[in-house]
Parts: C-alpha cells; structure tokens; sequence
C-alpha cells in the first residue's frame, strides 16, 4: 500500500462523520467507511451494527481489505473499532479497556482500585428497590447526583438534594434508558456530588503517553438538577501547577482501563481545599470530544483534532499543538419539550464580533426535548478572540441574541 | 498558475472546508484588476464572521490582490459556467444511478453546476441535513461520478444542511 488507508467507523447518529471525512481528505488518506446507517448508494458502505459486534466484526475483516487503522468516529463505535482492530492485529486500545471506559461503574471501581481521587460512589444493581437507591444516596453524601453508567452527554444524570428525589430520579433514568436501549436494564450510580469548577481534558495517548491537545474550562456548567454542556473556552485559565495535576489525573485515569492508544476525553472538577484546587475526575471517554465542540479548535499550524486523531491511529507523531487564539463553542439546549417552531436572530448572533460560527443542528419541524431527556444540541456558536474574556462575552451575547421559539 | 487558479486555491485549501462544514458555500466569480469577487450562499452564520479571515486570507495567498468583495446568491446572476455536455452527462449519472437510491431515504441530489471539472451539488429531501451527508457524497457519489464522468475531478457540496427539515438520519448523542 502506498497511501495510508484507514476504516472509519460512522455511527448513523453523529454529528462527526465531515469532520472526519474532511481531515482524511485534507491528509490524503483513502477511507473505507464501516457504519450501521444504511447508506442508499449500496457499496459505498460496509453494514457494521455496534449491537451485533461478533458479525460485524467478521463482516468488516473480511470485506474491508487491508488498513492501516481502525478509527472510531464516534462513541457508537468505540467498542466495534476495538474488536476489528484486534481482530486485524493493529496498533489500537484494547477490547477490555475500551469497554471499562464506555461503563461508568466500572470506570469508578478501577479508580478506586488505582487510588484515583474522585467522588465516593456506590453502584445500584438493575432492578433493585428503591430503598436501595436511597440507601446509596445516604451513604455517599447529599446532595447526590445518580446517573445511568452508560449514556453519554450528561443525558440520564440528575442531581438530588434528599433521598426521595434520588429515588425518583433513578425511576426517570430508568425510563430515559427504556428508551434509549430498549427493555435492557442496566446498574445506576449514585455517587457525591462535588461541587467546583469543571474542566475538560483532550488528548492522545501513544504507547500509554499522554499528549494534550485541549483542556477547556466550563464556566457556566449548572449546578443541577440537569448537567447541560454549556459554555467551553480555551486555553484554560488553571495556575500552571493546578493545570499540571489535572492532565496528569486525565492521564493516570486513562491508564487505570489499560488505555494505551488514541484519543480521550476527560472532565474533571477541581475541589477547593485549603487554598487549593486538587482534581478529582468525573469521566473519561476513549474517543475526541463530542458534538461539533473540535471545530471551536484552530490550532497554530491549520491542523484539525480530527486530522491529530488520525495521525495518531497511524502512528505519526503528533507533536503537541498549540491554539492560535482563545477560543471558545457554546452548546445551545432545548430549554422546553416541544416542536422547535424556529431560531430566529441567527444572523444578529453570527455579526458579533468574535462569533466564527453558529450551526443550528435540529430542523425546524422536529421534536425537541431538554435534559435529562433530550439526546441531543440545538446547535453551537463558535468564537475566537484576543482573550478568555471576550470570547466568552461573544459567545453569552450570542445565545443572549437568539430566539429559540418551541411550541 | 494564473490569479484566478491561485485564488481558488487558497479558498479550497483554507477556507471552503470550513464555510462548507458551517452550512454555507462560497464561490470565485471573478478576478478583474485585483479585485476579488466571491459569492456566498447558505447559512448567514457561516460566511459572514469569517469575512475579515477571508480577506486577509487571500490577499496573503495572492499578494496582487487589493480587495475582496463578498456579494449575496441573490446580488448577481452568477456566472454559471456548465459545460453543456458535461454537465448533461453528470445529470443523467445523478438521475439514473444517484437519485433512484437515495429517493430511498426520501433524498434528491441535484446538479447545481459544473466549473473546471468540480461539480457543485446540492442535497435535498432526507439528504439535507442528514448526520451521514458527507458519507454519501465522499464515499458514493464522488467516486460514481469519477468513473462514469472521467472529467470530473471532485464534487463540492453546497447544500445549507442547517435548514434541511427532515434529515434521514438527525445528529445526536448516545
């Protein structure tokens, strides 16, 4: 093979599939695109289901030809594209490691096992009463926060303040992942909630190093009852020694799964203690950040994450990057269950001086509900500027000029 | 290559990806004594903050040029160059092997253009907007329209997917 050739793995449900296509164009590799969207133009595609792993597994080794790496665009896949590279004997995380990070119960009993400072926890069977939700709730701490150990973009996780409302809330994630997976019943967990700043940390892990490529303070991100992405500005404004121990708390967390290879995504918040601010870690994904938050990155030499992602999966160096200028992306959220009837003043919000971008992602005429909910963003504004200050003033005084009409 | 070539070059490598990814379109219409005319169309949010990067962009590219001038689809008729056989050609392609399958997903694609064997298209139905566009364009209707159509070098997609209202598949998180 001359030019490197990858399989991306497309979820039919992502916002990522250009980004990725884009910068494996941009970089000259072929791709073959394994997805569980059934694409009209028949072999465009290769058919690969997440839910039914071990025939796509087979599928994709057999039909898909030779590759230099198996990527995963989004989360969907993150499980598959471990199985198949393993499956092919290429350079990628492990199938153990890949599912324990995909697990949020397993996630915090690996942590506890390494010593890994995060919040007390304890894990709900599925099925249990809810007396056993209550008692959990008691025993970590109130306020609490119960959440499902799969689903992802704070979808299914409420805070509770007594431990009735952990109760229901348990009850409401139970309908939420009916739903979402079907008559499958999964644990909950009921962990403390810590109160802070959050931040977030991406990078690339090479051989079990860490190159960070981002970490984002957030601001704005509520206190509960509902957990919504907002507000994320880069570079962080963290001390250099606070900063230092975040991406080396990422890093041990990743390390914790056996993560040795390709991208993570880890948010953390910072406890105040004495005078300073010690990182305890809420979550770590093996794959980019979601949503379209990457393109809120413009690094100093035009590459995109998506591009580094790639890079990273065929074994090329990825140096760490450096952003050419703060910027920031805040995630806009359905604040009511409804029809979204319009988005108006999205021309006054993109004329702000600052704003790079505003992509309303749900059609108009389509069904919109909040968190917990809500599965996905109304859409993203995108700002760059000279300081933290004025993106995140650009970025306020965006959604402060839309009018998001749900009837 | 001429002032024309460079320019579009400039835009295709640094600028047209992002425009595009925003749910917009921009496009060279002429470069008349260092004064650059482009069209933009789609997203309002997609052209109109990156007007200064635009600018500064190609005068960087392309020292001779003194200004850039950014007009709306509907402030000029727009110098539409289609090859008449060509484009009829990647027409009935689309027609005949594009269309019937993707009307399967409720999806039209039509020709918008041909310019320099760069075919522009436009997505409509359950393709615009749909979370696996770009999966359809670059993996199906690309390379269709290559081996059928040996003079066509690429395909830009210039559909304003932030409007379309029934995508086949929605963007979401699980």
């Amino acid at each position: 093979m001359t030019r490197a050739r990858v399989l991306l793995l497309v979820p039919a449900v992502t916002y990522r599939a250009s980004d990725f296509l884009l910068a494996a164009d941009r970089m000259g590799i072929d791709v073959v695109v394994g997805s569980d969207g059934a694409l009209p133009l028949g072999e465009a595609v290769v058919r690969a289901d997440p839910d039914d792993l071990d025939r796509s597994v087979d599928r994709l080794a057999c039909t898909v030809g030779a590759v230099h790496a198996v990527v995963a665009v989004d989360a969907p896949m993150l499980l598959l594209a471990a199985c198949v590279a393993a499956r092919m004997g290429l350079p990628h995380n492990g199938v153990q490691a890949v599912a324990a990070a995909m697990d949020k119960a397993a996630q915090r009993r690996l942590w506890a096992a390494a010593g890994i400072s995060q919040p007390a926890f304890r894990v709900v069977p599925a099925g249990a009463a809810d007396d056993a939700v209550r008692t959990a709730a008691a025993e970590v701490g109130l306020p609490c926060v119960v959440k499902p150990v799969s689903l992802s973009g704070s979808r299914g996780v409420l805070r509770a303040d007594d431990e009735a409302a952990a109760a229901s809330a348990a009850g409401r994630i139970r309908r939420i992942l009916a739903e979402a997976r079907g008559p499958v019943d999964e644990p909950l967990l009921v962990e403390e909630y810590l109160p802070g700043r959050e931040v977030s940390v991406d990078g690339l892990i090479c051989d079990g190093l860490l190159t960070v490529t981002a970490v984002f303070d957030k601001p704005d991100t509520p206190d509960g009852p509902t957990f919504e992405e907002t507000l994320l500005v880069a570079p962080s404004e963290l001390p250099p020694d606070v900063l230092a121990r975040v991406t080396e708390t990422a890093r041990r967390a990743a390390r914790a799964f056996g993560l040795r290879q390709g991208p993570i995504h880890a948010e953390l918040r910072l406890r105040e203690r004495g005078g300073d601010q010690l990182p305890a870690m809420l979550e770590v994904a093996a794959r980019s950040i979601g949503g379209l938050c990457s393109r809120a990155l413009e690094f100093l030499d035009g590459v995109s994450l998506e591009e580094m992602v790639l890079a990273s999966a065929l074994g090329r160096p990825v140096e760490p990057p450096r952003l050419s200028r703060p910027s920031g992306v805040l995630m806009l959220h359905p604040e009511v269950d409804g029809i979204l009837r319009a988005v108006d003043g999205a021309a006054a919000a993109a004329a702000i001086p600052g704003i790079t971008g505003l992509s309303i992602t749900i059609p108009v005429g389509q069904r919109v509900r909040p968190l917990p909910e809500g599965d996905r963003y109304l859409g993203f504004v995108f700002a760059t500027a000279a300081n933290r200050n004025q993106v995140m003033a650009a970025l306020r005084a965006a959604s402060e000029r839309l009018d998001v009409v749900i009837a | 290559m001429d002032r024309a070539a460079r320019v579009q070059a400039a835009l295709e490598r640094s600028l047209l990806p992002a425009v595009i990814a925003r749910g917009g379109s921009l496009r060279l219409l002429a470069v008349e004594d260092g004064v650059v005319t482009l069209q933009a169309s789609g997203s309002p949010g997609a052209v109109l903050p990156l007007t200064a990067r635009i600018e500064a962009l190609v005068r960087s590219a392309v020292p001779e040029i003194t200004s850039v001038r950014i007009v709306g689809a509907g402030d000029l008729q727009p110098a539409v160059r289609v090859d008449a056989d060509l484009g009829e050609r990647v027409r009935q392609v689309l027609d005949r092997e594009v269309n019937r399958s993707v009307a399967a997903h409720r999806g039209h694609v039509a020709m918008v253009d041909v310019d320099r064997g760069s075919v522009r298209i436009r997505l409509e139905g359950g393709c615009q907007g749909c979370s696996l566009a770009e999966v359809t364009v670059r993996q199906g209707i690309e390379p269709l329209l290559r081996a059928m159509v040996p003079e066509i070098v690429g395909v830009i997609d210039v559909t304003d997917h932030a409007a379309g209202k029934d995508p086949f598949f929605s963007p979401a998180k699980r």
